[in-house]
C-alpha cells in the first residue's frame, strides 16, 4: 500500500497523536527487536472485546522496507484492529527477518488498545454532533462505565476463586483422613495375609 | 541499503476467560520497554506484576528487579527483588524512558505490565495556547484521576491472575499428590508382604529363618 522511508524522529512525530490538552495519550511502547530474536507481547482478553493496535518499525540504519499487508506481511508502518471471537490470551510477536543481516537493530512502536480506549469517538461526535469539551466528558463517562464493568469483573473474579480455595480447603481435609484410613487398611490387610500365611506354612 | 523486513504476526493461543489485562512479555534475562515523554514534569505512573510463577519448593523466590532509566542514562526508579509493585515518578526531562525487567534466574517468568506517562496542562500552557480553556485543565486532572482508578484495577487484575495460577497449582498439586501416595502405600506394602514371603518360602532355604 505505501512505500515509506522513515527517518527516526519523523516515525516518532508520525506515530504519536498530536496533544493539544485535551487528546488522551495513549499507551504505546517501544520495543527494541535484535537482529535475531522474536519478541512477543501478550493480553488475555474476553470475548468480543476491540482490539486496535498501531505498528510503526523504524531502523537504525534507515532501511526502508516495501509493501505492507495486512497483518502478516513485510512492515514498515502499518494498523491492524479485530475483533476478538473468543476468550483467550492473545500474542502479537515481532522478528526481523533480514535477507541480508544487518547489525542495527530495529525499533518497534506498538500502540495498543482494547476496549474502551479503541471507542471511535470521531464517529460518536459526528453521530451526535457533539464537540468540544462535550465530547471531553462523554469520554469521560466511557472511562467511568468502563471502571464500573471492571469492577464487577473483579468481583465475580474474587468469589469464583474463593469458591475454588474453600473446595481445596475441604479436599486436603477429606484426603488426609482418609490417607490415614488407607494406611491403616493396608497394615491391617497386611497383618491378616502374612497370619494367614504363616498359619498355612504351619509355622504359627 | 539491506533491506530489513519485519514480520508481524498475531497468533491466538487459548487459555482461560479474562477481562481487562495488562501487556504482559516473557522475561529471560532483561526485556527492556521503552515509552516517549513529550513533556518535562510529566507524571509516570504504573504496575507490574510477575504472573507465571511456578515455584516449586520455596515460597521465597527473589522476584524480579525493575529500573527506570532517564533518556540521559542515569537510573531514575529501581526496584529490587519483588514479585509485583506500582511506581509513580515525575519526570525530570522528556525524551526516551527506558523500563527494564531482569530476571535473576534462568526460568523465564511473565510479566504483566501497565505503564502510563500523564500530562496536564498548566496555566502558562493555557495562556500561550488560545485553544485551551482553563476548564482543559480541570477536565485534564479528571480523566488522570479516572485513570489512576483504571491503573489500579488492571494491577488488581493482573495480582488476582496470579493468585488464579498459585489455586489452580494447589489444588492440581492436593490431587495428583494424593492419589499417588495411596498407590504408592498400597505398592510398597504389598512389596513388604510379597518379600517376607519369599523369606520364607521353601525354595530358598529351610533353615535360614
Amino acid at each position: 500500500m505505501i512505500t515509506m522511508k522513515l527517518p527516526p524522529f519523523f516515525a516518532i512525530l508520525l506515530c504519536t497523536s498530536p496533544f493539544w490538552g485535551n487528546a488522551p495519550v495513549t499507551e504505546a511502547i517501544w520495543l527494541n527487536l535484535p537482529p535475531s530474536g522474536t519478541k512477543c507481547v501478550s493480553e488475555e482478553l474476553h470475548n468480543n472485546v476491540v482490539v486496535l493496535a498501531d505498528y510503526v518499525v523504524v531502523s537504525d540504519d534507515h532501511s526502508s522496507a516495501p509493501t505492507i499487508s495486512v497483518k502478516k506481511e513485510n512492515a514498515t508502518h502499518g494498523q491492524f484492529a479485530f475483533t476478538t471471537q473468543e476468550a483467550g490470551n492473545y500474542l502479537a510477536c515481532f522478528w526481523a527477518d533480514a535477507h541480508n543481516p544487518s547489525k542495527a537493530d530495529v525499533s518497534v512502536n506498538l500502540d495498543w488498545k482494547t476496549g474502551i480506549a479503541a471507542k471511535d469517538w470521531e464517529t460518536v461526535a459526528r453521530k451526535e454532533k457533539i464537540e468540544g469539551v462535550e465530547l471531553e466528558l462523554k469520554k469521560l463517562e466511557g472511562a467511568v462505565e468502563a471502571i464500573h464493568e471492571n469492577l464487577l469483573y473483579l468481583k465475580s473474579r474474587e468469589s469464583e476463586m474463593r469458591i475454588v480455595s474453600e473446595k481445596t480447603n475441604s479436599r486436603v481435609a477429606w484426603f488426609s483422613i482418609m490417607s490415614l484410613g488407607v494406611c491403616i487398611s493396608v497394615s491391617v490387610l497386611q497383618l491378616w495375609h502374612l497370619k494367614r500365611f504363616f498359619q498355612k506354612k504351619k509355622l504359627i | 541499503m539491506e533491506m530489513k523486513q519485519i514480520y508481524v504476526l498475531a497468533a491466538l493461543l487459548l487459555s482461560f476467560v479474562a477481562r481487562i489485562s495488562s501487556l504482559s512479555i516473557t522475561v529471560n534475562d532483561v526485556e527492556c520497554v521503552y515509552e516517549y515523554v513529550f513533556y518535562e514534569g510529566d507524571a509516570i505512573s504504573g504496575n507490574f506484576v510477575v504472573v507465571d510463577h511456578d515455584i516449586f519448593w520455596g515460597s521465597d523466590h527473589p522476584g524480579i528487579d525493575f529500573t527506570v532509566s532517564s533518556p540521559g542514562g542515569n537510573v531514575v526508579h529501581n526496584i529490587k527483588g519483588t514479585s509485583g509493585d506500582k511506581f509513580e515518578l515525575k519526570a525530570p526531562r522528556s525524551g526516551m524512558y527506558k523500563f527494564c525487567f531482569h530476571n535473576p534466574f534462568s526460568t523465564p517468568e511473565t510479566v504483566s505490565f501497565y505503564i502510563h506517562v500523564g500530562h496536564i496542562p498548566n496555566e502558562h500552557d493555557v495562556a500561550k495556547d488560545e485553544h485551551l480553556d482553563p476548564i482543559n485543565v480541570k477536565i485534564a486532572e479528571l480523566r488522570e484521576a479516572l485513570e489512576s482508578v483504571t491503573a489500579e484495577q488492571k494491577y488488581l487484575r493482573a495480582r488476582d491472575n496470579r493468585h488464579r495460577h498459585t489455586n489452580e497449582s494447589t489444588r492440581k498439586r492436593v490431587i495428583g499428590y494424593t492419589v499417588g501416595e495411596y498407590i504408592l502405600l498400597a505398592a510398597v506394602s504389598s512389596l513388604q508382604v510379597l518379600y517376607i514371603r519369599r523369606l520364607f518360602s521353601k525354595s530358598v532355604s529351610y533353615n535360614r529363618v
